[in-house]
């Protein structure tokens, strides 16, 4: 006999329907399952056979078919025990015809232990939201029930097979649960890191507000001990809140990967360090099975690579095109997926190998090309993509004991979301969120040179060597900090201000 | 070049001069040995060994090396870079060089090289530059060149590129003597500096095959080109064993003067000079002071007003500072200073302190290092 089920499956980070084919037919016991299953759909076939007989079912030994459809699509994840099971139990007529005819309604997902019961899977939030058109009842695992909340689609979580099979058949009733979450209330972030807790370091600190303020990635370079994984943490605090389609966003990547934890929506900006250490496939994503990787676990928010001159070159690399595009797509034999990575990049690297140089206090014991080739380990390309660089020095005990409280995160975050304001209005109705992800075009349009400004350019040109092309960064920074100060037009002095965060020294030539 | 030198001779002894390991006096006694370079390569590694009381070893390895390269086309390339092979035969090799003990078997040299009556003084020094080294060196450079002396350095990074640089914004020629081949450039990041050492007139010089990459041992082995070109030859900055001392060591066995900058005694970019001066050294403390080790022979057409103490090189019309900028060089003064420093010192936020710093260092009287600010003129 024939049963339908309907499940669904991730590709990237949107849900498919997948409906779930049993046939049951006479003759040699045999188990099949069909319609490009990846290998943890296939072990299913083991999980179901022991849950069924466990829950007090009998597993019919005859020829079993489990089809998978639409089969181009390929079928990953643990969700699939469930339906598997309830189809069986449909096409052997171990459910009663009424309750046959329930399972059409259900979206059913979830991963069977052994004995019966129901194991959280991944992946819930994105396909309940993407299947809600399809305006079934969803049937999924209690421990996904918070993420289920956010999908606002009904739900129902049974925590065994039997406890499903008898709710089925009306023996017992189960709660469902549906919450329009609109959450009333603003998603405020919860820190309880402060940026007064870092003692000087004001033109770091300034740079990490220009940065938060217009999208901009930053690299700090200072010796050991100076406070830059200490403000790099602090970052995110002072960047604006998360809206509600960011968050939902950031919620079902975490989904996927099974990082939801006991969260409900995430709430505040991800930031992710990652160790230098990191493969490139778990940096960018990828995998036979393509997963998200730490740029798209930091999306909306903050990537945070110390030491970033340690990371491998190519890992480095692969960060272009996220730093570019803000999403990484991912090519395999078997499929290529997208998953969205716009975040802030917020690095950190010592000056020189043994982390002395420019140090007042111990001398630097390495070499001139030591030094050249340490700085070359981070690629032009790649430093073109960051439009802020900034030193950090030693803070002194006088100047650390004497230092004023320096300002809350609050006061910083304050001035950001008013020039975040003036940019949501200046890019509504286009795709650009801040400035800098500015196309030629707007760059062309909002950041005009303010007159006498080109002499200026031109001897700093000169004197810092700077190229044509890394006068663009240097516009859309200055927008930002004229936006900071709430002017229309950039001014002379932003411009000059942009020249401190001029990028990474390289070559130490004597001027010409 | 009307000398009397045969072209195969010629090749001959580019293939001879391709043998690094060996000095290059030794070399010119094998030369009298044999009469000429071309009867050397004609004999066998035994032969050699036996004649001229060598290591067999050494002759074989000498023969080996010799013939790796090929003569013509190290030729034709130097030529295609506008550039000559000068022998010790020839009226363009340096007077100086051919005086000195080891003189080069054969000079590569881009550009031109300064006449015999010319005064060439040498500038050395670390690698490891600090604020303080750079000062001086501009100054020194900038001065000397004004004055109508040609600077000698060997093109490295630190003192050698700020000196060098020094000539080149003066546009007035310097000399560059390189340890690589002429068809090279080390340290990369000095392309341009080399390009406008030629434009004004200067010379690239090495002793090394064409293609030759750098070497640890050709640094010091060109330290002795440099100091028999120069008299006398002055180290800025440099540690206790650095080669900016093999130069001044090499440049005392050559009957130089050695000059030397005094320095901080708690800079080990400084104890090098220190400890010349305490070994006797001339101190320079000014242009003047390096001027009067210059021979008489090659003060003619030298700007005279510099020999006197009291005239400072001609500044330039003295840009006024405001009143910020003028406390913000006072905090900075003899420090290495970041901006965070001179904001506090001077009570100003970020984006000012920023302006006034960028504008100080496009003026020139700042120079900026990994985020730390020093003063870039006396």
């Amino acid at each position: 006999m024939l049963a339908n089920a309907t499940a669904a499956t991730i590709k990237g980070i949107e849900g498919f329907a997948v409906s779930v084919e049993v046939d049951i037919a006479p003759g040699l016991p045999n188990f099949a399952v069909v319609g490009l299953p990846d290998a943890e759909v296939k072990e299913s076939k083991e999980r179901v056979t022991a849950a069924i007989r466990n829950s007090g079912f009998d597993f019919p030994l005859k020829r079993i078919t489990v089809n998978l459809g639409p089969a181009e699509l390929r079928k990953s994840g643990t969700q699939f025990d469930l339906p598997i099971a309830l189809g069986i139990l449909a096409a052997s007529e171990q459910l009663s015809a009424p309750a046959r005819e329930k399972i059409k309604d259900f979206l059913v997902l979830g991963e069977l232990a052994l004995d019966g019961s129901l194991r959280p899977c991944a992946g819930v939030l994105p396909m309940l939201i993407s299947c809600k058109t399809l305006g079934k009842m969803a049937i999924i695992p209690p421990a996904n029930a918070l993420e289920g909340q956010i999908s606002s689609a009904p739900f129902i979580t049974p925590h065994t097979l039997r406890e499903l099979a008898d709710y089925l058949e009306e023996k017992i009733p189960l709660e469902t649960v549906q919450l329009a979450y609109v959450p009333t209330e603003e998603i405020t972030p919860q820190t309880t890191l402060d940026f007064n807790e870092v003692k000087g370091q004001a033109l770091a600190k300034r740079a990490l507000e220009i940065a938060a303020a217009g999208g901009h990635n930053v690299l700090m370079i200072g010796l050991p001990g100076t406070g830059k994984s200490m403000l790099a943490k602090r970052f995110p605090g002072i960047l604006p809140p998360l809206t509600q389609d960011e968050a939902l966003e950031i919620t079902k990547i975490y989904s996927i990967c099974n990082l939801l934890g006991k969260s409900r929506l995430l709430t505040n900006r991800p930031f992710r360090d990652p160790h230098h250490t990191i493969s490139d496939v778990a940096l960018i994503g990828g995998g036979s099975t393509p997963k998200p990787g730490e740029v798209s676990l930091a999306h909306n928010g903050v990537l945070f690579l110390d030491e970033f001159a340690e990371f491998s070159r190519s890992a480095l690399e692969v960060l272009r095109e996220p730093l570019e595009n803000g999403h990484v797509t991912i090519s395999r034999a078997k499929e290529t997926v997208s998953y969205p990575a716009r975040f802030t990049l917020v690095a950190a690297m010592n000056p020189c190998p043994c982390g002395n140089l420019g140090n007042p206090l111990k001398p630097c014991t390495c070499s001139p090309t030591q030094v050249t080739r340490y700085k070359n380990r981070i690629s032009g390309p790649l430093l073109d993509r960051i439009d802020l660089t900034v030193n950090l020095n030693p803070v002194k005990f006088t100047d650390w004991k004497q230092g004023t409280e320096g300002e809350t995160s609050a006061q910083i975050r304050a001035r950001v979301l008013a020039a975040r304001e003036i940019q949501k209005k200046r890019f509504a109705g286009t795709s650009t969120t801040a400035n800098a992800f500015m196309t030629s075009a707007q760059l062309k349009e909002f950041c005009k040179l303010p007159s006498g400004a080109d002499t200026i350019l031109e001897s700093a040109m000169r004197k810092f060597g700077l190229s044509a092309r890394s006068l663009d960064k240097i516009l859309k920074t200055a927008r930002t900090i004229a936006d900071l100060e709430g002017k229309a037009d950039i001014e002379t002095k932003h411009l000059i201000e942009v020249m401190q965060y001029r990028p990474l020294d390289r070559k130490g030539v004597a001027d010409l | 070049m009307n000398s009397t030198v045969s072209s195969e001779e010629r090749l001959a002894r580019i293939r001879l001069n391709a043998f690094l390991y060996f000095r290059a006096d030794w070399l010119a006694r094998l030369l009298e040995i044999f009469g000429s370079a071309q009867e050397i390569l004609k004999q066998d590694a035994q032969t050699l060994a036996r004649e001229a009381n060598l290591n067999p070893s050494t002759a074989a390895n000498l023969l080996k090396e010799a013939f790796s390269i090929n003569p013509q086309e190290e030729w034709d390339k130097t030529e295609k870079l506008g550039g000559h092979i000068y022998l010790p035969e020839d009226e363009e090799y340096p007077q100086s060089l051919r005086n000195c003990k080891e003189a080069p078997v054969a000079i590569y040299v881009l550009g031109k090289l300064p006449a015999d009556q010319q005064a060439c003084v040498g500038m050395v020094g670390t690698r490891k530059i600090t604020p303080y080294g750079r000062r001086v060196a501009t100054k020194l450079a900038e001065g000397l060149a004004q004055c109508g002396v040609v600077i000698v350095s060997g093109l490295a990074r630190g003192i050698d590129s700020e000196s060098h640089a020094a000539c080149v914004r003066a546009k007035r020629p310097t000399v560059g003597v390189i340890g690589t081949g002429i068809g090279r450039c080390y340290p990369p990041e000095n392309r341009a500096l080399e390009k406008a050492i030629l434009e004004y007139g200067g010379a690239i010089v090495s002793e090394l095959p064409f293609n030759r990459p750098p070497n640890a041992f050709h640094f010091p082995r060109r330290n002795r080109i440099i100091a028999a070109l120069s008299q006398p030859v002055v180290v800025i900055e440099g540690e206790v064993k650095s080669g900016a001392l093999i130069t001044a060591k090499l440049a005392l066995e050559q009957g130089k003067d050695v000059l030397a900058v005094p320095g901080p005694i708690d800079s080990p970019q400084s104890g090098g000079p220190n400890s010349l001066l305490a070994q006797g050294a001339g101190v320079v403390s000014n242009v003047a002071d390096i001027l009067e080790y210059i021979p008489q022979a090659q003060r003619f057409g030298l700007d005279m007003r510099f020999f006197e103490h009291n005239v400072q090189t001609p500044q330039k019309p003295e840009e006024t500072l405001s009143e910020r900028e003028a406390q913000v060089m006072h905090t900075i003064a003899d420090g290495q200073l970041s901006l965070d420093q001179v904001a506090l010192a001077i009570e100003a936020d970020v984006p000012e302190a920023a302006e006034l710093l960028f504008n100080l260092e496009v003026k020139g009287f700042l120079a900026c290092e990994n985020g730390l600010y020093s003063k870039n003129k006396f």
